[in-house]
């Protein structure tokens, strides 16, 4: 009996030790190979490996209806056999839901189980890794392997290579995918509810205001029965990108680029010096009927604003420039001409001027769109850059985001690609597939007067037409933010997500407050996220640009 | 004579200890395949809710993504760091004052709620329709609360809620259920109590089947009415079931679930709707302060368990059985 005991005791000391000791062996093996790593250069022949290498790349996981496996598909097996036959390397994609990407992947760097090849959209989150230890720092390895990474460095360039090389410590966390196209965001409205209406397409914000209205006063006519489900101007619990256009429009045009990075951390400019009157107009609308008023209901990843724009019943909005046309037969305008008839459609409209009279919209640079970096799990450094080169060499990124010609593109007479709805695994999950092209967001079809063309045609079965005029609306009076070569700031380790939370609670409460209360909400929940660490923020960034620029308020 | 006296007390422990060793020999060999069932569970225990209990040190050390929890340099202040951050944290008292009033007002409401759902079922004749009932009552405990939110979504928003429908059709004012904070607080009591009540009630019925029949019968013969019986034998009958389930809630006065709270919050009502597992979520896991917030959660245990010590302790002293 006492041995069987004591077997069992030690059992259960085996099982423990085994759950011990994972981590620490995992630790262990992860800085011998780095090291290793160091020799590997001389391993390529022709730019490939002698031995076969394997690593493993974050995707997004969309969750799309009818969508194709995003780890396993045609474009998948593109590149997976491209990789294998141009560097020897094996390329395994582990999927990240796409709407809770940022916790997804803190438990996969905390489990040591991260993909070699990661992505985000936020350069705090991977500072934050960065100081626990969780990157490699890709400097030392850009300027090896330098050589053998040709596309990557004429595709991104200089610029995007080194946008976030920290000066002082010489440390580079990540690498900026590159931005092909710089449109930002646009307001789109009911052109049918306009033309029955006998009103033009608005061109500032009072007629954009007297449309609304006219939409809201005349439900009847336009809804029918679903008259009380109107919705003039919809915008969701995101308010400060939602409406951004209106808010932007109020900040003063000749602010400083001193001001406006103090200011910037937050990137829904919530204390920007217009947001608040920007948010007393909104608040305004809001109590006058005109906006959407369960917003607050639906968070992030709900589609049921969405379904109301295909069913009709939203008059404008304001959204990515694409918006209404992207996913194909599953796109907003599609499903608009389905349900409601062949005359309903969303047509973009420019229409929120500012101070000036202009109607400027700041759009980001090439950088600060998505972020590459890889983990310190990541074995294969130099297999893991020759991976991001290979994804930037212009025919791959045109292959990725066309695909096949017959499958999901034609092409027309005059040389234009249109983009068709394609089936099965040619299904693309993102719009030209930008989550496989990590290094390039926007098309980018290796010429750009092709790109231009083309660009109206890849929304199909969208008016190419309609396309146009949002493409030409975009790019007209951008303004292009500047980078800020400051050290990093300390006071927003860890602060993106608390802050973010407080800044949409005091957009979405202003937002609904009585109007004789908006300047007290307002101030209150200003008070707040200033308090929660907004103001920490605000003073190191000031002190940090000064630091750098002097007395200058400018970059230049 | 000490010295026989010792020398007689030790040889008679060490023959009682021997024929308890030879007992117990006994006893694992007969039931030895009890023990064997009982491996499996106990294994689980340790590696799943013994084992992690190592990582309540990362609430004393500054929490690193790359190297296990021994090699964490300690956090400053002798490792409470944290927890001096964690007190002078706005968000955190928030979040710690709304958990406590949730809680006391689930437990001043709904606490009571099964107990008299058990008391009437448990009065009904007709076996067909209290069994219905029971079902009908049960039938919400097995949804989640996603979908909960989903049914409130569709019962009370502002302007499609089918409930504000009904009201503004009526001529009245939507009623802003979820999304005014203090109405706010209305409807997640009110859905908590809808979702739990029923199943809640079943331990209830049970201990008042297992009271002996005669009583009652010796009560009526007394000329006691129904609800003289009820006040006199039924509620006496399941007191101490009362008070265990009362200890146990006590226990949970800071505790705080997580699916209810983070589906039925929203910005609008987040400053009574904010709890500390959904701070805890916001700010550890999105926000990568770990350490942070294991503190907060560690606080919480300690405060759960001293509640549920005292909650124990004092039913003890009033005569009543406790939970151990």
């Amino acid at each position: 009996m006492k041995k069987r005991v004591v077997a069992l005791v030690m059992a259960c000391v085996v099982a423990f030790s085994m759950t011990g000791c994972g981590s620490s062996t995992s630790q262990a093996k992860g800085s011998e190979t780095k090291e290793a790593a160091g020799a590997a250069s001389s391993e390529l022949v022709d730019g490939k490996f002698a031995e076969t290498k394997h690593i493993t790349v974050e995707v997004y996981d969309r969750g799309n209806d009818g969508g194709s496996d995003p780890t396993n598909n045609i474009y998948t097996e593109y590149i997976k056999k491209g990789m294998l036959e141009d560097h020897n390397v094996e390329v395994e994609f582990v999927e990240v839901p796409r709407w809770t990407e940022t916790e997804e992947i803190n438990n996969l760097l905390a489990s040591g189980g991260a993909p070699d090849v990661c992505i985000t959209y936020s350069y705090p989150t991977i500072q934050t890794y960065a100081n626990m230890g969780g990157v490699l720092d890709l400097k030392p390895l850009v300027d090896q392997y330098g050589s053998e990474l040709k596309n990557l460095n004429s595709w991104l360039g200089d610029t995007n290579i080194y946008w976030d090389l920290n000066d002082e410590t010489g440390k580079l966390w990540a690498i900026e995918g590159k931005r092909a196209n710089s449109r930002r965001i646009l307001t789109f409205m009911r052109k049918d509810w306009l033309d029955q209406l006998g009103l033009k397409e608005p061109t500032n914000r009072e007629e954009f205001y007297t449309a609304i209205c006219a939409f809201r006063d005349n439900a009847d006519k336009l809804l029918g029965k679903d008259a009380d489900k109107m919705v003039p101007f919809s915008i969701s619990y995101d308010v400060g990108w939602r409406a951004a256009l209106l808010i932007e429009s109020m900040m003063d045009p000749a602010i400083t680029d001193k001001e406006f990075y103090i200011n910037g951390f937050d990137d829904r400019k919530l204390t920007q010096n217009g947001t608040k009157e920007a948010m007393r107009l909104l608040n305004k609308w809001y109590n006058e009927n005109l906006l959407w008023k369960d917003f607050a209901l639906y968070t992030a990843g709900d589609s049921t604003e969405d379904d109301m724009m295909k069913a009709g019943y939203v008059g404008a909005f304001q959204h990515n420039w694409d918006y209404p046309f992207r996913n194909g037969e599953d796109s907003i305008q599609a499903n608009l001409k389905r349900i409601v008839g062949e005359d309903a459609k969303y047509v973009a409209v420019d229409c929120f001027e500012n101070s000036e009279g202009k109607n400027l919209k700041y759009v980001d640079s090439t950088a600060g769109d998505r972020k590459i970096f890889f983990p310190s799990t990541n074995d294969e450094p130099l297999a893991s850059l020759l991976y991001l080169d290979w994804i930037s060499e212009p025919e791959h990124i045109k292959y990725l985001q066309i695909g096949d010609e017959g499958v999901t593109h034609n092409v027309l007479d005059d040389g234009a690609i249109e983009v068709v709805a394609a089936q099965g695994d040619a299904i693309m999950n993102s719009g030209n597939n930008i989550d496989y092209t990590i290094t390039c967001n926007g098309l980018n079809l290796a010429d750009d007067d092709l790109t231009l063309l083309s660009m109206s045609h890849s929304y199909q079965p969208s008016d190419p037409d309609d396309v146009q005029q949002a493409i030409d609306y975009a790019a007209a009076d951008n303004k292009v933010a500047k980078n800020v070569k400051v050290p990093e700031i300390i006071a927003e380790n860890g602060m993106g997500e608390a802050l973010a939370s407080k800044r949409d609670i005091a957009y979405d409460t202003a937002l609904v407050a009585k109007p004789e209360e908006f300047d007290k909400v307002w101030d209150d929940a200003i008070t707040d996220y200033l308090n929660a660490g907004g103001q920490a923020i605000m003073d190191e960034r000031k002190s940090a640009f000064e630091g750098k620029y002097g007395d200058s308020t400018s970059v230049e | 004579m000490i010295a026989a006296a010792k020398r007689l007390v030790t040889r008679g422990k060490s023959e009682g200890s021997d024929a308890k060793t030879a007992e117990w020999k006994v006893y694992l060999k007969r039931y030895w395949q009890l023990y064997v069932l009982l491996f499996l569970p106990m294994v689980y225990l340790l590696i799943f809710k013994y084992e992690p209990m190592k990582y309540v040190l990362i609430a004393f050390k500054k929490y690193s993504i790359v190297q296990n929890v021994w090699e964490m340099p300690w956090a400053g202040n002798n490792g409470m760091e944290y927890f001096i951050q964690a007190f002078h944290n706005r968000d955190f008292l928030n979040a710690l004052k709304n958990t406590i009033c949730l809680n006391l007002l689930d437990l001043i409401i709904g606490f009571p709620v099964p107990i008299i759902f058990a008391l009437i079922i448990n009065e009904l004749r007709f076996k067909k329709f209290k069994k219905t009932i029971q079902t009908i009552a049960y039938m919400p405990h097995f949804l989640s609360w996603v979908i909960i939110y989903g049914l409130a979504i569709q019962l009370f928003t502002p302007s499609t809620g089918l409930i504000n429908m009904v009201i503004t059709n009526l001529g009245g004012q939507a009623v802003p259920f979820l999304n005014d904070p203090h109405k706010w607080v209305g409807t997640y009591i009110f859905l908590g109590i809808w979702q739990s009540f029923g199943w809640n009630s079943i331990i209830y019925l049970a201990a008042i089947a297992g009271i002996s029949p005669e009583l009652y019968e010796a009560a009526s013969v007394d000329g006691a009415g129904r609800l003289r019986q009820m006040w006199h034998i039924t509620l006496p009958g399941i007191k101490s079931t009362i008070v265990v389930l009362l200890i146990m809630a006590l226990g949970n006065i800071i505790g705080s679930a997580f699916d209810r709270p983070f589906a039925l919050q929203n910005n609008l009502v987040m400053q009574n709707a904010e709890v500390i597992s959904t701070f805890v979520y916001k700010n550890g896991i999105k926000g990568l302060q770990f350490s942070l917030t294991t503190a907060v959660g560690l606080f919480q245990s300690v405060v759960g368990v001293i509640f549920l010590l005292t909650a124990n302790w004092l039913s003890r002293k009033l005569g009543e059985r406790g939970l151990f």
